[in-house]
């Protein structure tokens, strides 16, 4: 008698917990959910930032920055990670998702505020444009070249490599072959 | 036959040529210049003044400052109330921020203190910072700026504008601050290049950055001092004046000079080296269009500059493919192209009609001080070799009677020096026995402008709900209504806007702390649970409140509605489990009571069965 309720009670309990794990969605909802979730079919990129020239120059450095919460001591700000690719998704689209979702700070000035009429990547973490001396600051590459236009521009291929990184030689130390920005004011 | 098309072509080549090099005149440099704003403005979507709300957007940014500073230097009428009152907020916002306008660029401050005083402005006193002191773009980015970071943390420009800003109302500098006025040169001056040039990086001059160097020196071009500094290139000891060096870096601007009359920046042909060039002869009153040492196979810098003219009436950057200027292309008119031009123009146009130069934005000389200073120049001109000591003294006495800060404007003082020096006469002595005759009142003017029809009409038809659209408008008719000659309702605008620029105020309030509360409290998105629903629930409560327009104005707004609908649905799961689980429970109960039910019934019906038996026995 007793055993009959146990097992019952047993089963209900089981169903509630499968039931508890489950959502429940709508497709729509479905997709907007997992937009970002990494499936085998699902078109990617990855992303890394370091700042390993800021290492190489550290006397140039912003005495206000010299420290590891700012400048890793391996240069590794973020690891290579891998992203979503969306639809219509630019350069700066991922890293601003990058950094929002691993809450590294960024600064930027919209594509509207210069003349260059793309956003222009002002800081990360904390690490500005002449932060380390006069021609220091943020380049990208996509699968190891220096794409000669602005990262709100610039919309990825599936399984392209974005890396951001620091240069306190306008670009040179990281093996860019033309010079970022022009000069004066 | 083909001889005569080489005639033909030569010919052809031949009358452009004379009509291009026509243009040095001033009605033309007009023409040019209307082109230019004619272009800009259809560019900003306005249909008369350059300066629109669309355009104010960018104010206090590269891509909106530059515009109002040819634009006055011109004398051209435009909205420069509304650009006074839009950057003047837009600093005392960044004034709010840990790097205020840059962590690092001293540019920033440069650049908006010369925009400031081009729309009749003060850099010392633009608005208020958090504590409610003035806020002055002087101290705190040129003199003082050491205090905060190196006026030179961004290269050589730093130093450089850093100059320019500090003449452009030849600001004195207090005895306790971080920089005087000679450190800021000798830092200049320490970084010219075995070329007699300058440049941000490596060893080689690039026009730009050279002839902004001989912008900034050339109000000391005059000045007999003499700097000691190492070379920070070479380590070499130095012991030189401005005009050795500013001498130095315009041979080396001409030997940059191109055949076609244009120069080359880090490899690229481009209209704004040009520009450049123009501005710093015309700071040194060298017409750069007649000067010999500026024309290249007849080509001068303007028949270099209209290389680059369009049709639209704007200029572009290069014609061939600039990998440093990406967004430039070839063939369409560009913002910073046109602008440098519009300058540069501007420059040509003020050393024609005898006014101040490009970036001195003292009130314009008397007629007496400019007619003394014709007078002494055209004298010194004439000067012959073997002049006598008596008409060389007479001269200088001329020269010193001239208040020091005005004497940079008599351009070809240094031939009277070199008389003096050759004579042996003592320069010195001159100085200190003449009486300063010609002292300049420097005062800037105070001026109100008139609250038209135009702008109550503009007043009027703001809407009941505002959004962060207006912000600009708003900003700049309250300026202009705060500063403008009573009338009558004066008050009543004023309460009117006063009310809407903080509603305005409050809605960008409230824009930004979302932003800053989705940043920190939404990310990670997978670790988000139950316990943050009500955070999210508040944002997008928030948000709902918002017009279409600021609610453009949240960032990443799909990622609120994704952790919103990602949370819902735990939710909703959870409360579909608990029914269900609640409805199995019940179920279950159900079931055993239905099978003791049965049970006793079968008990029942057993005994019922047993008791038949036992009547039966």
């Amino acid at each position: 008698m007793k055993k009959d309720i146990l097992a019952i009670f047993a089963i209900v309990l089981i169903i509630a917990v499968i039931i508890n794990g489950t959502e429940i969605q709508s497709v729509e909802e479905y997709y907007l959910t997992h937009i970002d979730d990494i499936t085998p079919e699902s078109e990617t990129v990855t992303i890394s930032i370091r700042c390993d020239a800021v290492l190489d120059n550290y006397d140039d450095l912003d005495e206000n920055l010299r420290s590891e919460e700012f400048v890793p001591p391996d240069g590794e700000i973020l690891p290579p990670t891998e992203y979503v690719l969306r639809d219509g998704d630019s350069v700066f689209d991922i890293l601003d998702r990058a950094v929002r979702h691993d809450r590294i700070q960024m600064e930027y000035q919209g594509a509207d505020k210069n003349k260059f009429g793309s956003v222009y990547i002002q800081g990360i973490n904390y690490l500005y444009e002449f932060s380390c001396g006069p021609l220091s600051g943020w380049l990208y590459k996509v699968n190891g070249q220096f794409p000669n236009y602005g990262c709100s521009e610039y919309e990825p291929k599936d399984g392209d490599v974005i890396e951001w990184v620091y240069t306190c030689d306008l670009g040179k130390d990281a093996g860019c072959g033309w010079l970022q920005g022009r000069q004066g004011e | 036959m083909f001889k005569k098309l080489i005639a033909a072509a030569l010919a052809a080549l031949f009358a452009a040529q004379v009509a291009i090099s026509a243009y040095a005149y001033d009605g033309d440099i007009m023409t040019i210049a209307d082109g230019i704003v004619a272009w800009k403005t259809a560019d900003n979507g306005s249909e008369d003044m350059l300066i629109n709300d669309s355009f104010l957007e960018q104010a206090g940014s590269t891509a909106g400052d530059w515009y109002p500073i040819g634009l006055s230097r011109l004398g051209y009428e435009d909205n420069y109330g509304g650009y006074l009152a839009v950057v003047t907020d837009c600093v005392e916002e960044r004034y709010a921020q840990p790097g205020k306008l840059s962590a690092a660029k001293a540019t920033e401050w440069h650049r908006i203190s010369l925009s400031v005083l081009a729309a009749g402005g003060d850099p010392t006193c633009l608005g208020e910072d958090e504590n409610g002191e003035p806020i002055d773009l002087i101290r705190d980015g040129v003199y003082d700026r050491g205090k905060t970071a190196p006026l030179g943390r961004q290269g050589i420009n730093g130093w450089i504008w850093g100059l320019i800003a500090l003449d452009s109302l030849r600001y004195e500098v207090p005895e306790d601050a971080f920089y005087q006025r000679d450190d800021i040169i000798t830092e200049i001056l320490s970084r010219q290049l075995a070329d007699g040039g300058f440049a941000l990086t490596g060893d080689t001059a690039d026009p730009d950055m050279t002839a902004m160097a001989v912008q900034a020196l050339a109000p000391y071009y005059n000045s007999e001092k003499v700097y000691g500094y190492s070379l920070s290139q070479s380590g070499e000891e130095k012991r030189c004046t401005v005009r050795e060096c500013v001498d130095k870096a315009v041979e080396c601007l001409s030997q940059l000079q191109l055949g076609t009359g244009d120069l080359m920046s880090w490899g690229t042909e481009n209209s704004e080296s040009v520009c450049q060039v123009i501005v710093a002869l015309c700071c040194l009153g060298i017409d750069p269009f007649s000067d010999e040492r500026f024309i290249k196979n007849g080509n001068t810098l303007m028949d270099g500059l209209m290389k680059y003219h369009m049709e639209d009436g704007g200029f572009v950057h290069s014609f061939v493919y600039d990998p440093q200027n990406p967004q430039a292309q070839p063939d369409v008119s560009n913002t910073m192209s046109g602008e440098q031009a519009l300058y540069a123009l501007a420059a040509v146009y003020r050393q024609k009609n005898s006014m101040r130069t490009l970036y001195d934005f003292r009130p314009e000389q008397s007629e007496e001080l400019k007619s003394h200073i014709k007078t002494l120049s055209e004298n010194i001109e004439d000067l012959s070799e073997n002049a006598g000591e008596k008409e060389i003294i007479s001269l200088l006495e001329d020269y010193f009677s001239i208040e020091p800060d005005e004497r940079s404007y008599v351009y070809n003082y240094a031939k009277l020096y070199d008389l003096a020096k050759d004579k042996g006469i003592d320069t010195d002595g001159a100085e200190k026995s003449t009486e300063i005759i010609f002292a300049q009142d420097n005062t800037p003017s105070a001026q109100s402008e008139e609250f038209t029809e135009e702008d109550k009409a503009k007043a009027d038809s703001l809407p009941q709900q505002l959004t962060g659209e207006y912000y600009v408008s708003v900003t700049s008719l309250l300026d202009k209504l705060e500063n403008s000659p009573d009338f009558e309702g004066k008050e009543k605008y004023l309460e009117k806007l006063k009310k809407a620029r903080e509603e305005i105020s409050r809605i960008r309030a409230e824009v930004e702390s979302i932003n800053n509360e989705i940043t920190d409290k939404l990310y990670p998105f997978e670790d988000m649970g139950l316990s943050d629903r009500k955070t999210v629930e508040n944002i997008v409560k928030r948000c709902e409140k918002l017009s279409d327009y600021d609610r453009g104005q949240i960032k990443r707004y799909e990622d609120v509605i994704k952790t919103q609908t990602k949370l819902d649905n735990r939710l909703r799961g959870i409360i579909i489990g608990c029914c269900l689980g609640a409805a199995a429970a019940a179920l279950a109960v159900a079931t055993i009571f239905r099978i003791r039910k049965r049970r006793a019934r079968a008990e029942n019906e057993m005994e019922q069965l047993a008791a038949m038996y036992k009547d039966e026995e």
